[in-house]
């Protein structure tokens, strides 16, 4: 397990942005696979499988986010100001933690920020291809995606970053 | 000569970044100074990709997954 959990990790960071969020869920990955070995298919690759779970687990994250986005005024379903209050972003207090520190540090560079304005679809196969090194093929199985999808995502997530970067240098 | 219409595609342009260009289409980016200039921008976004850091967890965190996997016991329950 100690050989693909920085490689997990750094995905599910990548992809949540959130220290915390990305070790439960990297959490959440490994326990999925070490309790679900005996349904693990040995033509599939290892890594790929793992990789398979960790980024449903993101995705399905991130889409239950949306679905639960509070605005900064508090929750839409607030009634009264009490209930507005209780349930405002605190801003404040996540960006002055040691962790958020720790975060901004990490994920505050040009090409990290890029990588966060791509698409989640985006983001999870280009760090599967550049920084794991996977070939589209593996990328496509791993992701359950057609090749042709996967090529796409790919060219369109190097182009956007190129945008983003020479915005930047502009 | 020099074919400077068939340009290179994305892919060959990956290719090249990482030096797995096949010499025929090479001879064509030597010459097209399109494909050159898109070839470099690319090649930046790729470079800066492949240096991304891997993160690691906080310390304990292997043993902290396997305090809640379940482990088969001899009579074949499972404890967490």
């Amino acid at each position: 397990m100690r050989r693909y959990e920085r490689p997990v990790f750094s995905l599910l960071y990548r992809m949540v942005r959130d220290r915390a969020l990305a070790e439960d869920l990297a959490q959440e990955t490994f326990i999925k696979v070490l309790n679900g070995i005996k349904s693990y298919r040995p033509e599939f690759k290892f890594s790929s499988w793992i990789f398979k779970i960790a980024n449903n687990a993101a995705i399905d994250h991130l889409r239950r986010k949306n679905l639960d986005t509070l605005s900064l005024d508090g929750s839409p379903n607030a009634e009264t100001p009490d209930q507005m209050r209780a349930t405002q972003l605190q801003l404040g207090d996540r960006a002055e933690s040691p962790l958020a520190e720790v975060e901004s540090r990490e994920l505050g560079t040009a090409i990290e920020r890029a990588i966060a304005r791509l698409r989640p679809e985006y983001r999870s196969c280009i760090m599967l291809r550049h920084v794991e090194g996977y070939s589209y093929e593996e990328i496509a199985e791993t992701l359950d995606l057609p090749l042709g999808t996967v090529k796409t995502y790919i060219h369109r997530a190097r182009n956007e970053l190129r945008g983003y970067l020479e915005d930047r240098r502009d | 000569m020099i074919d400077l219409t068939n340009h290179l595609t994305t892919d060959e342009i990956e290719l090249w970044a990482q030096g797995l260009l096949p010499a025929a289409r090479a001879i064509h980016l030597a010459d097209c100074s399109l494909c050159r200039v898109e070839a470099g921008r690319e090649r930046k976004v790729i470079l800066e990709l492949v240096q991304l850091p891997r993160f690691a967890p906080r310390a304990g965190f292997g043993d902290r997954v396997m305090a809640k996997v379940k482990v088969p016991t001899p009579s074949g329950d499972f404890t967490a």
